[in-house]
C-alpha cells in the first residue's frame, strides 16, 4: 500500500498528538507508581519508573495515627480530606444559590443601575484578588472568622465571574418564553425556578464542577487564614508535611496521588460538562 | 419598584453584598491601609498608627528587592506567556486537524493537568526536576546534557517553573482556541487552498484573523495570570535560590504576612494594580488598531 | 466521628448538623475534632515533630492531654503573626528567642509569673527574651555555631584539630585546595546568615548604633569580618552555594566535598543516625574560629512562651515549666541532640563527652545581639547583600553602604518612634 501525503499526514499528527498527550501525562503515571514503592527507592539513579516491589506502606504511614513510646503522630490528611470536602461542597452549594439567579437577573430582569452594574462587574475581573486580602484579613479579625470554615468558604462566594458566566447563558433563552410565563400570571421566583432553572441546567452543572474544583485546589487564602492543624484543608496539610518530608519523596508522592485523584476523578466523570461549557457547545465530538 | 424590579434585587443583592464584603471593601480598605504605615507596632499600638501619604510608595522605590521582584514578574511574563499559549495554540491546532483521531480522549488527558491542586503537582515535579534522581536530568543525560540544578541554579530557576506552570495551565487555553478554531469558516479555507496558498499563508491569513479576538483575550488575560503569579514560587523554591523566582505577589506576601508591613504591603498591591490595568488597556489597543476586538 | 455512637441520632443532633450543613457553617468551630481538654503546643522543626514524645509524662501526671502542632520553619513566623492577629494562638508555643521581644510586644505572650523561672540558665540567654524589664519567655534550648571538621581530611594535610583563628583557617583552606583543587574547606551556605552574624560578633562589630535605630556596618571591625567571610569564597576555600543547591549537606561532608561544616548541635543528632555514611570517629568538633582564637559567639536559642489569650493559664505554665525541666531538656537532647538551656541539667554525665566541650565553652561566652523586633529580618536582608558581594556583584565597600542603607530603612518607623518617646 503505497503511502500518499494525506495519509503520511495523519499518521505524523496522530503521532505528535499521542506523543504530547504522553509527556504531559508521565507526571501522573510516576506519581503513581513512585507512591507505590518501597521507602527511599526513587532515590536512585537512573530513576526507576517501575516499584521493584508494589507496597501500600506510604499510604499505611500517611493515613494512619501511629503510636511511638505511647505518643501519637499523625499527619492528619483524612480529616483534612473531610475538610476540603466540606468546604467544597458547601462554597459550590452557597456559590451556585447566590450566584446562579443574580446572572439570571442581570440577564432578563429589568432594574435600575443594571448597565452600571453590569459595566462595573466586568472591569473588576482585571483587579487581582490579592489586593483585598490583606485588609480581608483584618476584616475577618473583626468579625472573628479568622481560623474559621466560614472565613475560607466566604471569599469564595463573591463568584463574579461566574455570575457573567451564567448571565451570558440566560442570554440566549428567548424572552418570549418567559414572557408568556408572565402573562399566564407566574411569579417571578416561579418563572426562575420552574422554566429558566431546567435550561441552565447544563452549565449549572458546568459552574458547579468549577466552583468545587476551585475551592478544592485553594490555597494561598486557606494558608492564610487558617491557624489550627483541625481546620487544614487538604492542600495545607500537604504543604505543611512537604517541607519537612521532601526527602521522602514516596510519601510526599502518596499525599499528592491523595490530593489529585480525587479531582482527577470528578473531572473524568463530568468532563463532558466541563469542556463542553468551555467549548461553549460549539464543538461536537 | 416594580415587582419584576423588587425581584430583581431579591436575585441579585446577596452576591453582590458578599461582592461588596470580601472584595469592593476590602480594596478601598487597601487603598486606605497604602497611605499609612500599619505595621507591627500599629498591632501592638494602634496610636503608633500614622498618615504617610506617597511616603509608602518612594520608599518602595527605593527598596532593592521590590526592583528584583518586579524585574522577576517581567522574566516570568515575557517568557511564559508565549511559552504556555504556544503550547495551547499548537495542541488545538493539531487538535483541530481532521486527520486527527480520538479527539475527545487527547482533549480531556491533555485537560487534566489544569484541574489538579498546585500543591501536590508541585511535589511531583519538584520531584521530576530534582538534580540527581530526576526524570527531566535523566532524560537529558540520554541526549549527553550534563544535569542541570533546575531549582537550585539562580539561572534555570525560573525556566524550571515556568515548566511546571505550562504544564499546568496550557490545557485551558487550548480548549478555549478549540472552539474559536471550529468557527475558521471552512470555504474560505477551502478557496485559498484551490489558490494554492500554502499552510502557512492559509494560518496567516485565513485562521489568524479568524481567532484573532479569542486569542488576545487569552493572552490579556495570560499576562495578567502571570503578573500574579504567587503560589508556584511559593511551593516550589520559597522565591529563591538568590532571591531569582521572588515575584511582586511573592514579595507583597512577604511584606504583608511574614514581616506584617500591611501599609508597605497594600501599596505594592496597588503598583501591581495599576500595572495589570495599564498593559490590559495597551493591549486592548493594539488590538483595536488591527481590528481584532 | 461520632463518639457516641450509642446514642443514634436523636433530633437535636439531626438539626445541630442540619444547621452545621446549611449557613450555620459560618460560624466557626462546628466541625472541629479537637479534644477541648487538650493544650496545645506549636512547634518548629525537630521540636515540633519529637515534641509529642515530652508529653506523654505531662498528661500522664497531670491527666491533661496535650496536642502538639509542627509548623514548618520557613513559614513560622507569618504563622504565628496571623495567629496573633486572629487570635488563635496555642495556649503554649516554641520561639526562637530573638523573636520573644516582638511577640511581648504585640501582647502575644504573657510575662513569666514568677521570675524563678527565668533562673538556673547561662550568661545572655535571658537578655533578648525580655522586654522591658519583664521576662517573657522560658529558655529552653542553647545552640551556639560551632565547626564540625574531617578528622582525617585534616590529618592529611597535618592537623590534628581545626585551627581556630581567621588566620590558621585560611591557612588550611590553602593547604587543602593545593592537595584538591576540586574540593573544597569549608561549607557556609550562602543564604544562611549565621555565620557571617559569628565572625562579626567575634569582631567585635555590634551591627546597630544610635539606640539601635540606625544600622553599624560601615566600621573598620564589620569590614573585617566581611572581608574574611567574602575571602574564603573569592579564594575558593568555600563554595558559592545556598541551601537549595545542595540538597544533602550531611552526604556531601561525608564524601569529603568540604572539610568543615560550621553548624548547631542539632548536626550531632544526624551524625549520630548516619554512622554508615560518616564514621564515629571521622570528624572531630571545635570552637569558631576568631580574628586572633575562639571568642564570643552569638547563639541560636529557643525558649518557650505561654499565649496571652490561654485560657487556662495554670495548666499552660505548668507545661512551660515541664518541658524546660532538667528532665525534659536532657530527653529531647539524647532524642533530638538540642542542648539544654538549663545549667544544672548540664552536670548531667550525659553532656560530659569530649564532643560536646565546645558547646559548653561556647555558651558561656555569647556575643551580644540587638534585641529588636526588625532584627530577625536584618540579619536575612543583611546576608542578601552579603551574598551579592560574594557572588561579584558589589565590592566590600559598596555592600557596607548597601547594608547601612537597607538597614536605615528598615529601621526608619522605629527611629520616628524612639524620638516620639514611644518605645525605649
Amino acid at each position: 500500500m503505497a503511502v500518499t501525503p494525506l495519509r503520511l499526514r495523519a499518521i505524523v499528527l496522530n503521532a505528535l498528538i499521542a506523543a504530547v498527550t504522553f509527556v504531559t501525562l508521565v507526571p501522573f503515571v510516576w506519581m503513581v507508581t513512585v507512591s507505590f514503592m518501597p521507602r527511599y527507592e526513587s532515590s536512585r539513579y537512573p530513576p526507576p519508573f517501575w516499584p521493584s516491589r508494589w507496597t501500600l506502606e506510604n499510604y499505611h504511614e500517611l493515613l494512619t495515627r501511629r503510636q511511638f513510646d505511647g505518643a501519637w503522630f499523625d499527619y492528619r490528611i483524612l480529616p483534612a480530606m473531610g475538610n476540603s470536602l466540606l468546604v467544597a461542597a458547601i462554597s459550590t452549594l452557597l456559590g451556585l444559590v447566590l450566584t446562579v439567579p443574580a446572572g439570571y437577573a442581570f440577564a432578563k430582569l429589568r432594574f435600575r443601575g443594571r448597565e452600571r452594574l453590569l459595566k462595573l462587574l466586568i472591569a473588576s475581573l482585571v483587579v487581582p484578588g490579592q489586593v483585598a486580602m490583606l485588609p480581608l484579613f483584618l476584616i475577618f479579625r473583626e468579625l472573628g472568622l479568622v481560623d474559621s470554615y466560614a472565613g475560607v468558604i466566604l471569599p469564595s462566594l463573591a463568584g463574579i465571574f461566574a455570575v457573567l458566566f451564567v448571565r451570558q447563558a440566560t442570554l440566549g433563552i428567548p424572552d418570549e418564553m418567559i414572557d408568556a410565563a408572565r402573562l399566564d400570571g407566574a411569579g417571578e421566583v416561579r418563572i426562575f425556578v420552574s422554566i429558566v432553572l431546567p435550561l441552565l441546567m447544563p452549565i449549572t452543572v458546568t459552574l458547579a464542577l468549577f466552583m468545587f474544583l476551585g475551592s478544592w485546589n485553594d490555597f494561598l487564602w486557606p494558608l492564610i487564614v487558617l491557624s489550627d492543624q483541625h481546620h487544614y484543608t487538604l492542600p495545607v496539610a500537604v504543604a505543611a508535611i512537604s517541607r519537612e518530608h521532601a526527602a521522602d519523596g514516596e510519601l510526599m508522592m502518596a499525599a499528592a496521588v491523595v490530593t489529585t485523584l480525587p479531582v482527577l476523578m470528578l473531572f473524568l466523570a463530568l468532563q463532558r460538562y466541563y469542556i463542553g461549557g468551555l467549548l461553549g457547545g460549539s464543538i461536537k465530538g | 419598584m416594580t415587582r419584576q424590579e423588587r425581584s430583581a434585587w431579591l436575585f441579585a443583592a446577596p452576591v453582590l453584598a458578599v461582592i461588596a464584603l470580601v472584595f469592593v471593601l476590602p480594596t478601598l480598605l487597601a487603598l486606605g491601609l497604602s497611605v499609612t504605615d500599619y505595621s507591627i507596632y500599629a498591632l501592638a499600638d494602634w496610636s503608633n498608627l500614622r498618615f504617610v501619604g506617597f511616603g509608602n510608595f518612594t520608599d518602595l522605590l527605593a527598596t532593592p528587592l521590590f526592583w528584583r521582584a518586579l524585574g522577576n514578574t517581567a522574566v516570568f511574563a515575557a517568557l511564559g506567556v508565549p511559552m504556555a499559549i504556544g503550547t495551547s495554540l499548537f495542541t488545538a491546532l493539531l487538535l483541530n486537524d481532521a486527520t486527527v483521531r480520538w479527539k475527545p480522549l487527547w482533549r480531556v488527558a491533555l485537560f487534566a493537568p489544569y484541574v489538579t491542586g498546585i500543591v501536590a503537582t508541585a511535589v511531583v515535579w519538584r520531584f521530576l526536576l530534582n538534580t540527581r534522581f530526576g526524570l527531566l536530568n535523566w532524560l537529558l543525560a540520554q541526549i549527553e546534557v550534563a544535569p542541570v540544578d533546575w531549582l537550585g541554579d539562580p539561572r534555570w530557576s525560573i525556566p524550571a517553573i515556568l515548566l511546571f506552570v505550562t504544564w499546568k495551565v496550557f490545557g485551558y487555553n487550548m480548549i478555549v482556541f478549540t472552539a474559536a478554531l471550529a468557527t475558521v469558516p471552512q470555504d474560505l479555507m477551502e478557496a485559498a487552498r484551490l489558490d494554492g496558498a500554502g499552510a502557512w499563508t492559509r494560518f496567516r491569513h485565513v485562521t489568524l484573523p479568524a481567532i484573532g479576538p479569542t486569542l488576545l483575550l487569552a493572552t490579556v488575560l495570560s499576562v495578567a495570570g502571570f503578573l500574579q503569579l504567587f503560589a508556584e514560587p511559593y511551593v516550589m523554591t520559597l522565591g529563591g535560590p538568590s532571591q531569582s523566582t521572588v515575584t511582586i505577589l511573592y514579595f507583597m506576601f512577604d511584606e504583608g504576612f511574614k514581616w506584617w508591613n500591611l501599609g508597605q504591603a497594600s501599596t505594592v498591591a496597588f503598583v501591581l494594580l495599576l500595572l495589570i490595568l495599564s498593559l490590559t488597556l495597551i493591549q486592548t489597543r493594539i488590538g483595536r488598531r488591527y481590528e481584532w476586538l | 466521628m461520632n463518639d457516641r455512637a450509642g446514642e443514634g441520632w436523636t433530633r437535636r443532633r439531626a438539626l445541630q448538623a442540619l444547621s452545621c450543613a446549611s449557613t450555620a457553617t459560618l460560624l466557626p468551630g462546628c466541625t472541629s475534632r479537637r479534644d477541648p481538654e487538650a493544650l496545645t503546643f506549636w512547634a518548629t522543626g525537630y521540636e515540633g515533630d519529637y515534641a509529642p514524645h515530652l508529653m506523654t509524662a505531662f498528661s500522664a501526671r497531670t491527666g491533661i492531654p496535650v496536642e502538639t502542632q509542627s509548623l514548618p520553619g520557613t513559614a513560622a513566623h507569618e504563622k504565628y503573626l496571623t495567629a496573633r492577629a486572629g487570635a488563635s494562638l496555642p495556649d503554649v508555643m516554641m520561639l526562637p528567642s530573638g523573636w520573644a521581644g516582638e511577640f511581648a510586644m504585640i501582647g502575644a505572650i504573657a510575662p513569666l509569673p514568677d521570675p524563678a523561672l527565668a533562673q538556673d540558665t547561662f550568661p545572655g540567654v535571658m537578655r533578648p527574651l525580655t522586654y522591658e524589664g519583664r521576662a517573657f519567655a522560658m529558655p529552653w534550648s542553647v545552640g551556639s555555631q560551632v565547626q564540625f571538621y574531617r578528622r582525617d581530611l585534616l590529618g592529611e594535610v597535618g592537623y590534628d584539630t581545626a585551627p581556630t583563628s581567621w588566620e590558621g583557617w585560611r591557612d588550611l583552606g590553602a593547604k587543602l585546595k593545593r592537595r584538591h583543587p576540586d574540593r573544597y574547606t569549608m561549607l557556609m551556605f550562602l543564604n544562611w546568615w549565621d555565620t557571617l552574624i559569628t565572625f562579626a560578633g567575634q569582631a567585635g562589630a555590634y551591627p546597630l548604633r544610635d539606640n539601635d535605630t540606625r544600622g553599624h556596618f560601615r566600621t573598620p571591625a564589620y569590614r573585617h569580618a566581611l572581608a574574611f567571610y567574602v575571602s574564603l569564597f573569592a579564594d575558593g576555600y568555600a563554595p558559592r552555594v545556598s541551601s537549595n543547591e545542595l540538597q544533602d549537606p550531611l552526604a556531601a561532608f561525608a564524601q569529603g566535598w568540604f572539610a568543615i561544616y560550621p553548624n548547631g548541635p542539632t548536626l550531632l543528632t544526624d551524625l549520630h543516625r548516619r554512622t554508615s555514611e560518616i564514621a564515629a570517629g571521622a570528624w572531630g568538633v571545635a570552637r569558631m574560629p576568631g580574628p586572633g582564637g575562639p571568642g564570643a559567639v552569638s547563639a541560636i536559642n529557643n525558649s518557650i512562651a505561654v499565649s496571652t489569650t490561654t485560657r487556662r493559664p495554670a495548666e499552660a505554665w505548668a507545661l512551660a515549666r515541664h518541658l524546660t525541666s532538667v528532665s525534659s531538656e536532657l530527653r529531647f537532647q539524647q532524642m533530638i541532640g538540642v542542648l539544654p538551656a538549663r545549667r544544672s541539667a548540664w552536670r548531667s554525665a550525659q553532656l560530659a563527652g569530649p564532643v560536646l566541650r565546645p558547646f559548653a565553652e561556647q555558651v558561656e561566652q555569647p556575643a551580644m545581639q540587638p534585641t529588636i523586633v526588625e532584627w530577625e529580618r536584618i540579619r536575612l536582608e543583611v546576608q542578601i547583600i552579603a551574598e551579592r558581594v560574594v557572588r561579584g556583584g558589589l565590592t566590600i565597600d559598596e555592600g557596607l553602604a548597601a547594608m547601612d542603607a537597607r538597614v536605615d530603612a528598615l529601621l526608619a518607623q522605629r527611629r520616628r518612634l524612639v524620638a516620639a518617646g514611644k518605645i525605649a
